[in-house]
């Protein structure tokens, strides 16, 4: 029996239709990350799970009951929002209890629940503050803890890292899975950045234009995205986009870049003569000063490093131009100016260029 | 030599504050920048940056030093005065005018012909893929396009320095590696002095030949990415640049026949007195205590002598990010491998010498980075 | 860029104190005149010296006027309670109602809220008298001239009105996730309510409050026509003062010095209250 199961919810604001008949479920235990840019639906979702905004149709079950209708305090879930929404006239331990002061627990018993989270979050030191006195990385802790301490079936973390600064950020996202797991809660965690999704999800929901484009495990995500949006989402830098009809070549179908032919391999014959875009990603681009077979030229236009990568911005015969990365220093070696790639012909992705989605390799 | 373009010689910001102590934000910054080069100013948010940044343009009065551009003392003069052009963080584009006749904007006063006014406005925006929007009003386009827009008005000029503000904080990430690298070519095909201001040290690296690391309004380090990382000169700058920020330990020392860094509550690195250079062993000196660093990329996973437990094993397509659980924090490791260890394990790691930085536990200096003394 | 020279400061400092005298002496001259006789009062050249009396102040309190006519009955200190009960009254009662109602106007649009909205703003800009006539009548086909209940009823139309435009403000100001977080806590609307929204619009539901507090003791109009003598407030009742023996300058005094001293120590105390808000620093920024 799942956890939590959203049925065929839809949901219209004016005219616009942020939701459009999507179904998720998540089991005891698992998170789910719902990821996807900006605008893209994912407050709303959570927001109708918790209640505090009603849907135009499907149904929500919690735990195996129908709670479409429930108000949201019958729910049982905690909730921790972007932007902490912390009650500004009480202090923190006050802020983090509220999630208990409505049950049936003693005082002595809410001290104790209250102190166990915060040590947990390390802010134990700072429960006698009021919210404006707390720093923004202890402001977030304080909304975690508040959504923990009841110990909730089900969890739901809307972007809570977003607005904290990037060394905190990091550091949150390590002890995050560990922590979420000790909980034991089912999670549905919003985020707009890939890395945190990855990083966090047994399975990733990507939500685009109102629906899920594909719901898998981050490998897969990564690996065999559903569509060429989907893959655009995942990685940085985002994966080169080569609009092509690849032809067929002694049995291989080959494209063209700036005058060369490059091959995929043979599993993709059956997209020979249709319209494609293959995709490639950035770290699937090997570069070289010197020709390598299956390479074709390039100019190095620029050499940006990028946290221990580099990233080249590449210029083909045709003018198109290409993001390749290496690990390392390269930086130290690469100049500008002519040079050879080449791509990991297993790495490659093809997907229809009318429909976007994916074609998938035929094994003969 | 290469020729120097700007000089800031002992500049101070100093803010009054009516009924309240006085803020030094910036105190006696010394920098040099050469002509072409282009440089970041780096730090969080309070730092003295933006005040720096706005002194050399004009809209903050100098409280004390001297600042030079291009042979000419600039401190004094009103901005338009000083031949700089600034893409400001707030986007500034002016409401009544289409992005086009922003971007044009200065070019028009100037005496050149509207031909060449068209197609420079027509280029700068190619490069920042505003083309489609060059005749709508800046009240109808997105964030990002108005930055970019705002980004465009600045580098279409021909000025003696171009000071940007922030330029990409709010751009779509889809569209910041592309950006960076033509950014990065416009400015050193024509040799573009330019500073920028950033928070985001990744941002600095991608796009400076330097990088000036500010911290309370003091200069931490004005060095190129490279050296920043391998080199930093003290513990600010070290945990600062870079992500993963590098991982730091207290420890006690002893540097004797044996050099044995011990963690608190932690692992004890331990080496040969031959593998570290005399040269390191003398800066380390009779202390006792230290900072010991090691970036996430240089601690070596699956053999040594250390073992901890994994707290997290993140694989993010192109790398992998593993945390271990040493002294109470973590460390955090980084492999363009995927690594087989799942949260709970127990993983063997290394930190060789020529990994190690160590740091002053009192003052935060650097004393030596690997294998060299700092 | 920001520096006064002194001789703007010493300018700016002359400019208020003009500003200061020119609002204030009128006060304060009326102040003095409470602790003069009629004589003293009416003296040209007027004085700023002159042995205070009391008279003034113990002529309002017992009721009991001495003239060259006679003993009059002043029925201040009656009218002096008519205005405290029918100002706190009517604020409470406007309270209870407006501030669940600016509740409602803030959080839940409702087809036709900003047009109803906007004619509950609408009674604050037609002057009193254009319903008066027609209000008196109503009154005495219902009996309700001359009570405290018909007066109190009259006096909505001055505070709710504010008290819904200013507290709906304050509403809107909180952040919903607050609210939604509380529920989600496990808490009803109610508690929502009364725990987080009221104690967090507090400030604007002070202000609202003592705003319509000073409206309604102001009123002159309505009291005027609807009520009559012992259900008087004390702007009506100013008009007593106005006797067949002449006009008692002094009493007149001395009773605007205790009608005001309500309304000024109320505000004076609830500025602390306001200047010392709340910081919303429980959302980030």
């Amino acid at each position: 029996m799942a956890q939590m199961a959203i049925e065929r919810v839809s949901k219209r604001f004016k005219t616009n239709t942020v939701l459009d008949d999507v179904s998720l479920s998540a089991e005891t235990g698992e998170i789910v990350v719902v990821f996807g840019p900006s605008g893209s639906g994912k407050t709303v979702l959570l927001r109708l799970i918790a209640g505090v905004e009603d849907l135009d149709a499907g149904s929500i079950s919690l735990q195996g009951k129908d709670v479409t209708n429930a108000a949201p305090e019958a729910r049982g879930l905690g909730m921790a929002f972007q932007n902490f929404a912390l009650f500004p006239h009480m202090s923190a331990f006050d802020n983090i209890a509220s999630a208990l002061t409505a049950g049936a627990s003693s005082k002595s018993q809410i001290l104790s629940k209250v102190e166990a989270v915060a040590r947990l979050l390390k802010i134990g030191h700072v429960l006698q503050h009021a919210p404006r006195e707390l720093s923004n990385g202890q402001k977030q802790r304080t909304a975690l803890a508040r959504a923990l301490v009841s110990d909730p079936r089900i969890l739901l973390l809307d972007d809570p890292l977003r607005n904290v600064d990037a060394k905190l950020r990091y550091e949150m996202r390590m002890e995050l899975p560990s922590l979420l797991k000790t909980s034991g809660s089912t999670v549905l965690y919003v985020t707009q950045d890939y890395k945190e999704a990855m990083a966090l999800g047994d399975r990733i929901a990507v939500l685009l234009d109102g629906k899920f484009a594909q719901v898998a495990t981050p490998a897969q995500v990564y690996r065999e995205p559903a569509s060429l949006d989907v893959a655009r989402l995942f990685g940085d830098p985002t994966v080169n986009v080569i609009p092509t009809t690849p032809t067929l070549e002694n049995g291989l179908p080959v494209f063209d870049i700036g005058g060369a032919s490059i091959a995929l391999p043979s599993s993709y014959a059956h997209v020979a003569g249709r319209a494609c875009v293959v995709g490639v990603r950035p770290e699937s681009i090997a570069v070289s000063e010197a020709f390598a077979s299956g390479a074709f030229p390039v100019e190095v236009v620029a050499v940006t490093p990028l946290n221990e990568k580099s990233v080249l911005l590449l210029r083909a015969g045709d003018g198109r131009e290409l993001l390749a990365s290496e690990a390392g220093e390269g930086e130290l070696t690469r100049r500008r100016g002519p040079a050879c790639a080449s791509f990991d012909r297993d790495a490659m992705l093809v997907f229809d260029a009318a429909s976007g989605l994916r074609i998938a390799p035929q094994s003969h | 030599m290469a020729e120097i373009t700007l000089a800031l010689e002992n500049v101070d910001k100093i803010y009054q504050r009516r009924g309240k102590a006085p803020v030094r934000a910036v105190k006696a910054l010394n920098m040099a920048i050469e002509a072409g080069e282009i440089v970041a100013l780096l730090g969080s948010s309070g730092c003295g940056k933006t005040s720096t940044l706005r002194m050399i343009a004009g809209f903050e009065e100098v409280s004390a030093g001297k600042i030079t551009l291009a042979g000419r003392r600039i401190e004094q003069l009103a901005p338009a005065k000083r031949n700089v052009a600034m893409a400001f963080e707030g986007y500034s584009l002016y409401p009544p005018l289409t992005v086009r006749n922003n971007i044009a904007f200065a070019l028009k006063s100037s005496a050149m012909p509207s031909a060449q006014i068209h197609s420079a406005v027509q280029d700068v925006a190619a490069l920042l893929e505003i083309e489609p929007i060059l005749d709508r009003y800046p009240s109808s386009i997105s964030g990002g396009q108005q930055q970019r827009a705002s980004l465009a008005r600045a580098l279409v000029r021909s000025a003696d320095l171009y000071l940007l503000d922030e330029p990409m904080g709010q751009l779509e990430p889809q569209l910041r590696a592309v950006l960076r690298g033509r950014l990065k070519n416009l400015l050193l095909e024509r040799r573009m002095t330019s500073i920028f201001v950033t928070h985001d040290q990744t941002e600095a690296n991608a796009l400076a030949d330097r990088i000036a690391v500010m911290e309370d309004g003091v200069l931490q380090q004005f060095a190129g990415p490279r050296e920043l990382k391998d080199r930093p000169a003290n513990l600010f700058v070290a945990t600062f640049v870079g992500e993963p920020p590098m991982n730091v330990f207290d420890a006690d020392a002893i540097n004797a026949d044996r050099v044995r860094f011990m963690v608190a509550d932690g692992p004890a690195l331990d080496f040969a007195a031959s593998d570290i250079p005399t040269g390191v062993r003398s800066a380390i000196g009779s202390r006792s205590r230290v900072v010991v660093g090691v970036r996430p990329h240089s601690v070596r996973l699956g053999a040594g002598a250390q073992d901890a437990r994994v707290i997290s094993n993140q694989w993010l397509g192109d790398q992998t990010h593993i945390a271990l659980e040493v002294a109470g924090k973590l460390l955090v490791a980084v492999s363009h491998a995927p690594v087989a260890a799942k949260s709970g394990e127990r993983l063997r790691y290394s930190i060789a010498p020529d990994a190690l930085h160590v740091f002053d536990a009192s003052s935060g200096a650097a004393l030596s980075h690997g294998l060299e003394a700092a | 860029m920001e520096h006064s020279s002194p001789l703007e400061k010493v300018l700016r400092g002359l400019a208020i104190a003009l500003i200061m005298i020119f609002f204030l002496f009128p006060i304060f001259w009326i102040f003095l005149m409470s602790f003069q006789t009629n004589e003293d009062i009416l003296r040209i050249p007027p004085s700023l010296f002159f042995s205070p009396t009391l008279s003034n102040y113990q002529a309002l309190i017992t009721g009991k006027l001495e003239t060259v006519s006679g003993t009059l009955d002043i029925a201040f200190m009656r009218n002096l309670w008519n205005s405290v009960l029918l100002s706190t009254v009517s604020v409470g009662l406007a309270l209870i109602l407006g501030v669940p109602a600016a509740y409602a106007f803030a959080r839940y649009k409702f087809p036709l809220s900003e047009d109803i909205a906007f004619t509950l703003l609408s009674f604050r800009f037609a002057p009193p008298l254009l319903v008066l006539l027609p209000l008196s009548l109503y009154y005495q086909q219902i009996g309700l001239t001359d009570t405290y209940v018909g007066l109190i009823w009259v006096y909505q139309l001055i505070a709710l009105p504010l008290i819904l435009w200013i507290v709906r403000g304050y509403f809107e100001d909180i952040s919903p996730d607050i609210e939604s977080a509380y529920r989600i806590s496990g808490h009803s609307w109610w508690r929502t309510f009364t725990r987080i929204a009221v104690p967090l619009a507090g400030p604007g539901i002070a202000a609202a409050g003592l705003l319509a507090f000073i409206f309604c003791w102001n009123n002159f109009v309505f009291a005027l026509i609807l009520a009559s003598a012992d259900k008087q407030p004390v702007t009506v009742g100013s008009l007593a003062f106005v006797t067949a023996a002449g006009i008692q300058y002094g009493q007149i005094a001395a009773a605007i010095v205790l009608s005001i001293t309500p309304t000024l120590a109320i505000a004076l105390w609830a500025q602390r209250y306001l200047v010392e808000g709340l910081s919303l620093g429980a959302v980030k920024g």
